[in-house]
């Protein structure tokens, strides 16, 4: 009898838990909580994740996918760079992706992977450095931000999160740049490329760096790497957008269409249309 | 700290057998569009209503475009109901947000709550292609194409949809002018972008056989929202 | 000296079969055959037969041809209308058509209905379904209007009214509600209609306009376009470009011609 009466009592208190987990949701002191997901009622999630997204299916789920990212370290901070194509399989979805993600005044961090899953969770990072802040009275670390942002994906591990990401910002230890992915990988590093144009930028790069590079020319550098990364990756493309780290938060330094920029490599001028009426 | 905590997750019981069994999903198809322009949006979608697999139509009247608040319309398309639950929530997010503040959410502000809406749902998605627009702030004209997990961004013309790959292009063209040269931006008048709309929809009906029937054009001024319809081909 | 050639003797290659199923495991999928969504019907009415078709084409829930003819020719006095993979019910027909007619040649005789059902249904059922052809027959011979339908395994039916394809449901109900027997020739002609405007409007796979085509003793007629029930919608605005709007890249003239100087030519 008392057992039928525990099985009650337990089924009860979990209906409370929930109503109060479906009340709760619209107070805003619940927002310190982490965030909460709805799952489908499958044995496999890893299945129906697969099921959903393969190509076979009949109503499949395209995510939008981010490519061509890079980030290193020189004299003068960190030099992050990013091209704006995202697809969804085969298809452009669009060109004026921002890859690069302003975590905060001082924190930088990239999308390659799951564009939603790269902009959701650093946004999230966003919230818990500031929380980090209020507490603690003074800035978090790069290294401290990207371990939160490691363990909150952690736990999400093998249910179908893609993200390649690079936290990067300037705290007490200097210029940082940390690689932190969905497989739970986190490295601390000098310099990274992160998607499927990676291992052109990192051709470009490695036969360009030098630590001492003047500002410009670290510029340059960036440019020029994810650019031709764009001009072979077929998943890459749109426009070049770069990022100074500087001691004093980043700076957003400038967004360049690759075609101009496929130009001005070339050395030869744009060509124009030969009736000029025919703009606008 | 409150990340310590375990994690949260609201399981269901698990009734189906495997994984495999449990498909919750259906493509009801049709096609939306989106263009803005200085001091307007135009949202368009066409009213058909298919049924996945089998050429089925199931109606030729079922409107696929909400009106949110007196500045932003949101278009559905794909399975239909995961669309309408979709809009429910919002709509109840709205009415909640309007009682706690007295006013009606922004554009840019629902499109963020529209974002973390679908990721919500990141492990059992929404099939829902959505578009939502409006105008910002400012008052200017403002489309969000989003994909199914809540990635969004704002843009000048969006088609997405059975029909979306047909008339991106197109858009691409006549509203960003891009062209070989690079982009040459064109002024765009609200009778332009109208007759682009109307254009665009009259072509994709062509050659997408899930997109017809009727087309229903919402335009957003700072006035409030006109809906204005038009015929399609019903074959 | 002898040919060390294989001269093919007709039929299907089946070299790369094994080859394309192991490529297919590996994920390289063979590349989709055109399966059409369609409506094709056939009736009897008193002195022979009337076909009719949609004009679409599908390719998935893409509009490949929005002008595509299916009422396939066989002989002078038979027509056959085609619905599923384009390719089979195109070359099955033809292939029929042409031993038809050696059959006549060497006979001296006009076909019958019969003979052509017989040569395609021998020649699907040794194909057991691979080749997706499924066809509605008709036509008028010595022996009067005849009307079948054959499916790809190689059945047949024999019935004064046949609809197939996709829009089939939608066509067979005009038939089901409104067919007599012993029609008039325009009668009929107008039900085939209705029929096809069914599956026109309400199959996603059949559309845009309904051919015809009428077989009676000693005459045939095939009609395109016989109803476009939908007119094109006009644009609203143009979208000419301008001249000049593509750039010129590089020029380079070649001359072909050499010109030389000579005597005057002589046109007095």
């Amino acid at each position: 009898m008392n057992s039928i009466l525990n099985e009650f009592k337990s089924t009860s208190a979990l209906c409370e838990e929930e109503l109060h987990d479906s009340l709760y949701d619209w107070d805003t002191a619940n927002g310190f909580a982490l965030p909460t997901f709805e799952f489908p009622a499958v044995h496999n999630l890893n299945r129906f994740m697969k099921d959903i997204t393969s190509a076979s299916a009949p109503c499949q789920i395209e995510i939008q996918h981010g490519t061509t990212t890079l980030a290193f370290k020189f004299k003068s901070g960190v030099i992050v760079a990013a091209d704006s194509r995202a697809s969804q399989g085969n298809y452009v979805s669009t060109s004026s992706v921002k890859k690069i993600i302003e975590i905060n005044p001082f924190l930088l961090g990239t999308m390659a992977g799951g564009a939603a899953d790269c902009t959701f969770w650093q946004r999230e990072l966003g919230r818990q450095c500031r929380l980090y802040e209020l507490r603690n009275k003074e800035r978090i670390s790069v290294a401290a931000a990207s371990k939160l942002l490691a363990n909150m994906i952690y736990r999400y591990k093998g249910m179908g999160l893609s993200m390649g990401t690079m936290v990067t910002g300037w705290d007490k230890t200097g210029p940082k740049i940390f690689y932190v992915d969905s497989d739970g990988t986190r490295v601390d590093g000098e310099l990274f490329s992160v998607g499927s144009g990676s291992p052109f930028a990192y051709g470009i790069i490695d036969n360009g760096f030098d630590f001492d590079l003047d500002v410009p020319s670290a510029i340059d550098l960036g440019k020029r790497a994810i650019y031709h990364a764009t001009h072979r990756d077929g998943a890459s493309g749109g426009t070049v957008n770069l990022y100074h780290v500087k001691p004093d938060g980043w700076a957003r330094i400038g967004r360049w269409d690759v075609e101009d920029l496929h130009w001005e490599f070339q050395d030869q001028p744009k060509p124009s249309p030969i009736n000029s009426s025919v703009i606008g | 700290m409150d990340s310590f905590l375990p994690v949260q997750v609201s399981w269901t019981p698990q009734t189906a057998a495997s994984g495999s069994d449990f498909y919750p999903y259906t493509n009801n198809a049709g096609t939306v569009a989106g263009i803005s322009g200085g001091d307007f949006c135009v949202m368009a979608a066409d009213t058909r209503q298919s049924f996945g697999v089998g050429y089925l139509i199931n109606t030729r009247y079922q409107p696929k475009m909400f009106k949110l608040s007196n500045g932003s319309v949101l278009g559905t398309s794909g399975f239909y109901a995961d669309g309408l639950t979709l809009i429910k929530r919002i709509n109840q997010r709205l009415e909640w947000y309007k009682h706690a503040h007295d006013k009606e959410m922004s554009t840019p502000a629902l499109a963020q709550l529209l974002s973390i809406t679908l990721y919500s749902k990141r492990f059992f998605p929404y099939y829902a292609r959505v578009l939502l627009g409006g105008l910002d702030l400012e008052g200017h004209g403002v489309v969000y194409g989003y994909d199914s997990i809540g990635s969004y961004e704002p843009c000048l013309a969006r088609a997405t949809g059975s029909g979306g790959s047909l008339i991106q292009p197109f858009l691409d063209n006549q509203i960003y002018r891009k062209t070989p040269l690079g982009i040459l931006q064109a002024p765009h008048t609200l009778d332009q972008v109208k007759a682009v709309m109307r254009d665009s929809f009259t072509s994709a009906t062509e050659r997408d056989i899930q997109t017809g029937d009727y087309l229903e054009l919402f335009i957003i001024t700072a006035q409030g929202v006109d809906v204005e319809k038009y015929d399609l081909r019903k074959d | 000296m002898v040919s060390r050639v294989d001269v093919p003797k007709g039929g299907f290659n089946f070299d790369n079969y094994q080859r394309n199923l192991i490529l297919q495991e590996k994920g390289f999928s063979l590349p989709k055959p055109t399966k059409t969504g369609t409506t094709i019907v056939g009736t009897k009415f008193k002195n022979g037969v009337v076909l009719g078709a949609d004009t679409r084409a599908t390719g998935d829930t893409t509009v490949m041809d929005k002008n595509c003819f299916k009422i396939h020719y066989l002989a002078p006095n038979i027509y056959g209308c085609g619905a599923g993979t384009a390719a089979d019910t195109d070359k099955i027909t033809k292939m029929v058509a042409s031993q038809l007619e050696l059959h006549r040649l060497a006979t001296g005789r006009e076909s019958r209905v019969a003979t052509a059902l017989t040569a395609l249904t021998q020649f699907l059922f040794r194909y057991q379904g691979h080749l997706g052809a499924a066809l509605v027959l008709g036509g008028v011979d010595v022996d009067g209007p005849h009307l079948f339908s054959v499916s790809p395994h190689g059945s047949t039916d024999k019935l004064p009214y046949l609809c197939q394809g996709s829009g089939s449901l939608a066509a067979i109900s005009i038939f089901e509600s409104q067919w007599r027997e012993n029609m008039e020739r325009d009668e009929a002609i107008e039900l085939v209609k209705e029929a096809i405007k069914a599956g026109i409007f309400n199959d996603m796979g059949s559309g845009s306009s309904v051919d015809v085509a009428v077989i009676e003793k000693g005459r045939a007629e095939v009609c395109r376009g016989m109803e476009v029930p939908y007119p094109t919608i006009q644009k609203v605005d143009s979208y000419k470009f301008k001249p000049g709007t593509t750039a010129i890249l590089s020029e380079s003239f070649r001359n072909f011609v050499t010109i030389t100087e000579g005597d005057a030519m002589d046109i007095s």
